[in-house]
C-alpha cells in the first residue's frame, strides 16, 4: 500500500517534472493513433462506391507500424533521461533498506502509469488527428469533408497494446539498467561537476572512412569517363566528367599530403586540419556528384540509372560528411573565435558563454551530427511530401482525362502490314451488357508524317506523331473544348504539359515548316494548343502531336489505333478491373508486334490516390516522429545539464553577475544549441530539395505549379518553424528558471 | 588604519511567528583595512549566517552593515550584483570552480565580469598566478589539477579585482592537511604582501591560528573575541583550543 502511494505521489511529481516526457508521449500517440485510424476496419468515410480503400489500408498499417518503431528508441532515450535525473533517489531508497528489485520496479509502475496516462490522452488527442487525416484523404479523392468525432476501438486496442508493449520492453530494460548501477555512483550522481571534456575518437574514424570512400568515387569517375567519354560532347559533359574524377582525386592528394608532412609541423598535422580541406572538397565532390543526372538528362548521356544511381550514393556520401565535418568543426571554430579575438572572448561574460558551449558541443558532437542528419533527412520528406503527391496528382489529372483510354504503341513493330486497324467493339459491347450508358466514343488513327520514320527506333530520336484536324476537334468536343480550325497548307502543333518552354522553342525553330509525304506544311501561329488530352496520344519520348489537315492524314501511314470512351456515370471499380482483365484476354502481352493498353479512369484513381495517400501520411508521419525525436532529444540534453546549470549560473551570481545577464547567456546558450542543427539542416535540406526542384522544374510546372509548390513549400516550413518553437519555448521556460532568485547560500 | 566593514547590532531570524529560529541574536564588530579576521563556532552558531549577510547573499532581520562607508543592507536588488562584484571576493570550501573554463579562464572571468579592459586581462591573469604559484596550470581545467591548486585558483579568482573584503568560507574544508598548510599560507601572505582584508569562517582552530584576530560565535552572539599581537602562531593556536574548550562547557549545563 506504501509501494502504491509512493508510485502514485512519483508519477504525479514526475508529470510536472518531466513535461517534455508527458508531451513527446502523447504527441507520438497521437500521431500513431491518427494515421492508423484510417486503416480501422470501421473506418468508412464517403469516397463512393467506385473506390475501394483496401489497398491503401494495409499498406498504410505496415508503414505506420514500421515507422512507429522509431517510437521505441524515443521512449528509451526519455526513460534514460529520467533514470539519470532520479539516480538520487533511487540511492536513498536503497540506503534506507528497500530493495533495488523495488525501487526498480516502483521506477517501472511510475513510468508506466504514465505512460498508459500519456497514451489516454493521445487517443483522445488522436481522435482529433484522425479527422485531420480524414480531410486529407478525403480530399485526395476530391470529396467534401464534413466533421465527425469517432472513436475506432480496433485502432485503440492496437494503441494500447503497441505503447503498452513498448513501455514494458523498456521497463524490464530499465529494471536491469537500474539494478546494474552501483548505490555511490547513484548518489553522487548529482555532485560530479568536473568532466572530461575530450572529444571521442569517431569522427577520425569516420575521416579515415570517408579517405577510402574518395579512393571509390575517383575509381569510378575515371571507369565512367573511360566508358562513356566522347570528344563531341557540349563543355558541360566534359566538366561534370573531369570534376568527378578530380575532386575527389585532389581530396586524396591532400590527405596524402597532410600524412606526409603531420611529423613534420605538429599544428598542421592535426586531424582538424585534415578534416577543415576534405569538409571542403565534400562540398565540392558533392556538387559533381549532384551535376551528373542534370547534365546526362539535358544532353542524352547514355549513362545508366546505375550510374546515375551511383553518383546520388556520392553525393549522399558527401552530404554526410559535410554535415559530420562541420558539426565537428563547429567546436573547433568557437574555439579560435575565443583564442584569436581576446576583444570578444573578454567582452563581459562572454568567456563563460564559450565555455558552456565548447563544453556541450565536445561532449555531444557526436548527438548533434545525428540530430543535424535526422533534422535533413526529415525536413527532406516533408519538403518532397508536396511535391512527389503534386506531381502524382498532377499526372493522374492529365492521364485519366477520358473514362476509357485504349491505345497502341507502335515501336516493337517493324511490319507495316501488322500496325493496329481494330475498332474494339467488344468494350463498348461488354460496357452495354453491363448497363454502363456510354456518353460519347472516339476511334481515331494516328499517323507518322513521313513513312520511312516508321523505322527510326532509336531513342530521343522518334518521331512526332500527326491526327487528322476532325480527329483533334472531336476530342476536344469530348472534354468540352471548342472545335478548332486550319488552313489545307498549315499544320497545328498539341503539346503536352510537361514540355519545358526550352523544348517548345528548340522544336519551334527547327519546324516551322514540317516534311510530309504529301508535301510541306507551314506552321499556323494561331495553332499551338496544350489542352489536356491525356498523354497516349504522343509517341514515346515526344511531347507533341502535328495536327494536320484531314486530306493530308488521309495519304499518310497510320502507325497507332485510339479509342476513347466517356461514360454517364463513373465505371465501378470492380466493373472497371474485370474489363481490363477481359481486354486483356483479347490483347495479350506480347514482346514484339503492337503493345495494346486499356486504362479506365476508376482503376487509376484508386490505385494512384491509394499510393499518394500513403506516400504523403507515411512520409508527413515519418517526418514528424523523426523531428519530435530530434527535438525532444536536444530539449532534453539541455534540462540533462540543469543541475550542472544551477551551480555554474550560481557561482556567476555570486560573482556578482547580473540576472538580465544570466537571462542573456540561457537565451543566447538556447539559441546555439538548438539554432546550429536546424541551421545547417535547414541550409543542406533547402540545397537538396532546390537541387531536386530545379532537376524536375518541367514537372513541377507541369502538374503542380511553381506557386503552388512555393505556397505549400512555405506551409511545411512554417509547421516546421512553430514546431521548433513549441519546444525552444518550453525548454526555454524551464531553464530560465535557474536564473532567478537569490544566489545560493554559501552553506 | 582606515575601518572597512562595521557591523551594527546585526540580527537575523528565520521562521513566521510562533516558530522563529534567531540565527543571529546581536551582533556588532567592525575590521580594519588589511586586518585578517577568523570567525570560529559550533554548527548552529550562525557564523556562516553572518557570512552569507555580509556577502549580501542574505538580507538582514536588522541592524546596518558597512562596507567602507557604504551600508550594505539598504542596496536596492537592482544595484546589489554590481555591489558585489566591486567590493567583495569569495573563497569557498567547494572552490566553486566553473568546470567548463581553464584555470586561467576562471580567474580572468571575474576581471572581465567588472568590464576590465580585455588589453589588461592575460597581463594581471598572469601577474596574480605568479603570486600564487598557479603559472603552470593555467591552462588547465579544474578536473586536470590537485584541491591545493583549484583552491589557489579560487584564491586568485577572489583577489584578481583588488576586492575591499575577501570572504573565505572553511577554504581548508576539501583540502588535505599539506594543502590546508600551502592554502593558509597563501592566504596570509595575500593578506601580509597585498594588505588584503580578509574575514574567514572556520571551525578548524589550525585554521584560525593563521587569522590576526579571531571572533568566537556563540547561539548567535559573539562569545569572545582574542588578537594574536605580536605572539607566535604557535602560541596563538594553544589560545585558541582554550577558548573553544571554554565555549563548549557551558555553566548552565552542570548548574
Amino acid at each position: 500500500m506504501l509501494y502504491l502511494k509512493l508510485v502514485l505521489r512519483n508519477t504525479k511529481r514526475s508529470a510536472r517534472d518531466y513535461l517534455i516526457y508527458f508531451v513527446t508521449m502523447t504527441l507520438c500517440v497521437t500521431l500513431f493513433y491518427g494515421f492508423l485510424s484510417v486503416t480501422s476496419r470501421y473506418y468508412k468515410p464517403d469516397l463512393g462506391v467506385e473506390y475501394d480503400l483496401d489497398l491503401m489500408s494495409d499498406g498504410m498499417k505496415m508503414a505506420v507500424c514500421l515507422v512507429s518503431l522509431l517510437l521505441l528508441f524515443l521512449i528509451w532515450y526519455v526513460n534514460g533521461y529520467m533514470i539519470k535525473s532520479r539516480q538520487k533517489e533511487f540511492a536513498l531508497q536503497t540506503i534506507m533498506g528497500m530493495e533495488r528489485r523495488t525501487t526498480a520496479g516502483m521506477f517501472f509502475a511510475e513510468t508506466f502509469l504514465m505512460g498508459i496516462f500519456s497514451v489516454l490522452c493521445g487517443i483522445l488527442l488522436g481522435m482529433l488527428g484522425s479527422q485531420f487525416i480524414t480531410a486529407m484523404l478525403l480530399r485526395s479523392y476530391g470529396r467534401p469533408y464534413r466533421f465527425s468525432w469517432t472513436l475506432f476501438p480496433d485502432t485503440v486496442a492496437l494503441t494500447l497494446v503497441f505503447f503498452a508493449a513498448a513501455y514494458l520492453i523498456m521497463g524490464i530494460w530499465n529494471m536491469r539498467a537500474i539494478q546494474k548501477i552501483p548505490v555511490i555512483e547513484m548518489l553522487n550522481a548529482g555532485r560530479k561537476n568536473e568532466e572530461d571534456f575530450r572529444k571521442s575518437g569517431w569522427m577520425p574514424g569516420l575521416t579515415v572512412l570517408y579517405g577510402g570512400l574518395l579512393c571509390w568515387m575517383t575509381t569510378e569517375g575515371i571507369s565512367k569517363a573511360y566508358y562513356y567519354w566522347d570528344p563531341r560532347y557540349a563543355l558541360p559533359v566534359h566538366l561534370m566528367f573531369l570534376s568527378n574524377i578530380l575532386i575527389p582525386a585532389a581530396a586524396l592528394l591532400y590527405g596524402a599530403v597532410w600524412l606526409l608532412t603531420r611529423r613534420r609541423h605538429r599544428n598542421a598535422g592535426r586531424i582538424r586540419v585534415l578534416m577543415a580541406g576534405w569538409l571542403c572538397f565534400s562540398l565540392a565532390a558533392a556538387c559533381a556528384a549532384a551535376s551528373t543526372a542534370p547534365v546526362s538528362m539535358e544532353y542524352y548521356l547514355p549513362t545508366g540509372a546505375g550510374t546515375l544511381n551511383l553518383h546520388m550514393l556520392f553525393l549522399l556520401i558527401d552530404i554526410i560528411y559535410f554535415i559530420c565535418s562541420l558539426i565537428y568543426l563547429a567546436n573547433d571554430g568557437l574555439c579560435l573565435l575565443k583564442e584569436h579575438f581576446p576583444r570578444i572572448r573578454y567582452r563581459e561574460e562572454n568567456l563563460f558563454f564559450f565555455g558552456q558551449m565548447i563544453s556541450k558541443l565536445r561532449t555531444t558532437t557526436k548527438t548533434v551530427t545525428l540530430i543535424c542528419i535526422t533534422l535533413t533527412l526529415s525536413a527532406c520528406l516533408l519538403l518532397s511530401v508536396p511535391f512527389l503527391a503534386g506531381w502524382a496528382d498532377g499526372y493522374l489529372e492529365q492521364r485519366a482525362v477520358y473514362d476509357i483510354q485504349i491505345s497502341t504503341d507502335y515501336t516493337d513493330t517493324y511490319e507495316e502490314s501488322e500496325l493496329p486497324d481494330d475498332d474494339y467493339g467488344f468494350v463498348t459491347d461488354h460496357l452495354m451488357e453491363q448497363g454502363i450508358t456510354v456518353k460519347d466514343d472516339y476511334t481515331f488513327y494516328m499517323y507518322l508524317p513521313e513513312r520511312e520514320e516508321f523505322h527510326q527506333r532509336v531513342k530521343y530520336e522518334f518521331p512526332a506523331v500527326a491526327i487528322s484536324l476532325s480527329d483533334y476537334n472531336h476530342l476536344l468536343t469530348m472534354r468540352g473544348y471548342e472545335p478548332v480550325a486550319l488552313d489545307e497548307d498549315e499544320f497545328g502543333l498539341q503539346w503536352q504539359s510537361i514540355a519545358t518552354e526550352e523544348s517548345r522553342k528548340e522544336f519551334l525553330s527547327e519546324n516551322r515548316q514540317t516534311d510530309t509525304d504529301v508535301g510541306t506544311l507551314t506552321l499556323s501561329e494561331d495553332s499551338i494548343y496544350d489542352f489536356e488530352l491525356g498523354e497516349t496520344l504522343y509517341n514515346n519520348y515526344t511531347d507533341v502531336v502535328y495536327i494536320f489537315p484531314d486530306s493530308v492524314c488521309e495519304k499518310l501511314l497510320a502507325v497507332d489505333r485510339n479509342r476513347y470512351i466517356v461514360t454517364e456515370e463513373t465505371v465501378p471499380l470492380e466493373k472497371a478491373v474485370e474489363l481490363e482483365r477481359i481486354f486483356g484476354e483479347v490483347y495479350p502481352e506480347t514482346d514484339t508486334g503492337v503493345h495494346y493498353t486499356i486504362r479506365t479512369s476508376t482503376q487509376q484513381i484508386n490505385s494512384t490516390t491509394a499510393m499518394i495517400f500513403i506516400l504523403r501520411a507515411v512520409m508527413t508521419y515519418g517526418a514528424v516522429v523523426l523531428l519530435v525525436i530530434c527535438f525532444t532529444i536536444l530539449a532534453l540534453q539541455q534540462l540533462c545539464d540543469l543541475p550542472k546549470w544551477q551551480y555554474r549560473f550560481g557561482v556567476l551570481r555570486k560573482m556578482g553577475v547580473e540576472k538580465s545577464h544570466l537571462d542573456r547567456i540561457i537565451l543566447l546558450q538556447l539559441i546555439v544549441w538548438f539554432g546550429l542543427p536546424v541551421l545547417v539542416s535547414a541550409v543542406v535540406s533547402a540545397a537538396v530539395m532546390g537541387y531536386f526542384f530545379q532537376m524536375y522544374s518541367a514537372q513541377i510546372n507541369a502538374y503542380i505549379g511553381a506557386g503552388e509548390l512555393s505556397a505549400q513549400v512555405s506551409a511545411v516550413t512554417a509547421v516546421l518553424a512553430g514546431l521548433l518553437l513549441c519546444y525552444f519555448a518550453s525548454t526555454w521556460r524551464m531553464c530560465s528558471g535557474i536564473s532567478g532568485g537569490k544566489p545560493q547560500k554559501i552553506l | 588604519m582606515r575601518e572597512i566593514l562595521r557591523l551594527e547590532h546585526i540580527q537575523k531570524y528565520y521562521g513566521n511567528v510562533g516558530n522563529i529560529t534567531k540565527a543571529i541574536r546581536d551582533i556588532s564588530f567592525s575590521v580594519e583595512e588589511g586586518e585578517f579576521t577568523g570567525i570560529m563556532g559550533a554548527s548552529g552558531s550562525g557564523k556562516t549566517t553572518l557570512l552569507n549577510c555580509i556577502s549580501t547573499i542574505d538580507t538582514v532581520s536588522a541592524g546596518q552593515i558597512y562596507l567602507d562607508g557604504q551600508d550594505v543592507t539598504e542596496i536596492s536588488e537592482k544595484d546589489i550584483a554590481r555591489f558585489r562584484r566591486e567590493n567583495l571576493g569569495f573563497i569557498f570550501q567547494d572552490f566553486n570552480l566553473l568546470d567548463t573554463l581553464t584555470v586561467s579562464e576562471n580567474i580572468a572571468l571575474a576581471l572581465t565580469i567588472n568590464k576590465v579592459p580585455a588589453g589588461e586581462i592575460d597581463a594581471r591573469v598572469s601577474e596574480i598566478a605568479r603570486k600564487l604559484d598557479i603559472l603552470s596550470v593555467l591552462d588547465k581545467y579544474p578536473y586536470q589539477i590537485s584541491g591545493g591548486q583549484k583552491q589557489r585558483c579560487a584564491c586568485a579568482r577572489a583577489v584578481v579585482n583588488h576586492p575591499k573584503l575577501i570572504l573565505a568560507d572553511e577554504p581548508t574544508g576539501a583540502l588535505d592537511s599539506h594543502s590546508s598548510r600551502m592554502l593558509l599560507g597563501t592566504i596570509s601572505g595575500l593578506n601580509e604582501q597585498m594588505n588584503a582584508t580578509i574575514l574567514m569562517v572556520t571551525h578548524d582552530a589550525f585554521s584560525a591560528s593563521y587569522a590576526r584576530r579571531i571572533l568566537f560565535l556563540r547561539d548567535g552572539e559573539i562569545f569572545t573575541e582574542i588578537r594574536r599581537g605580536n605572539e607566535s602562531r604557535r602560541v596563538f593556536f594553544d589560545k585558541i583550543l582554550d577558548v573553544l574548550t571554554m565555549m563548549g562547557g557551558s555553566t548552565d549545563a552542570v548548574s
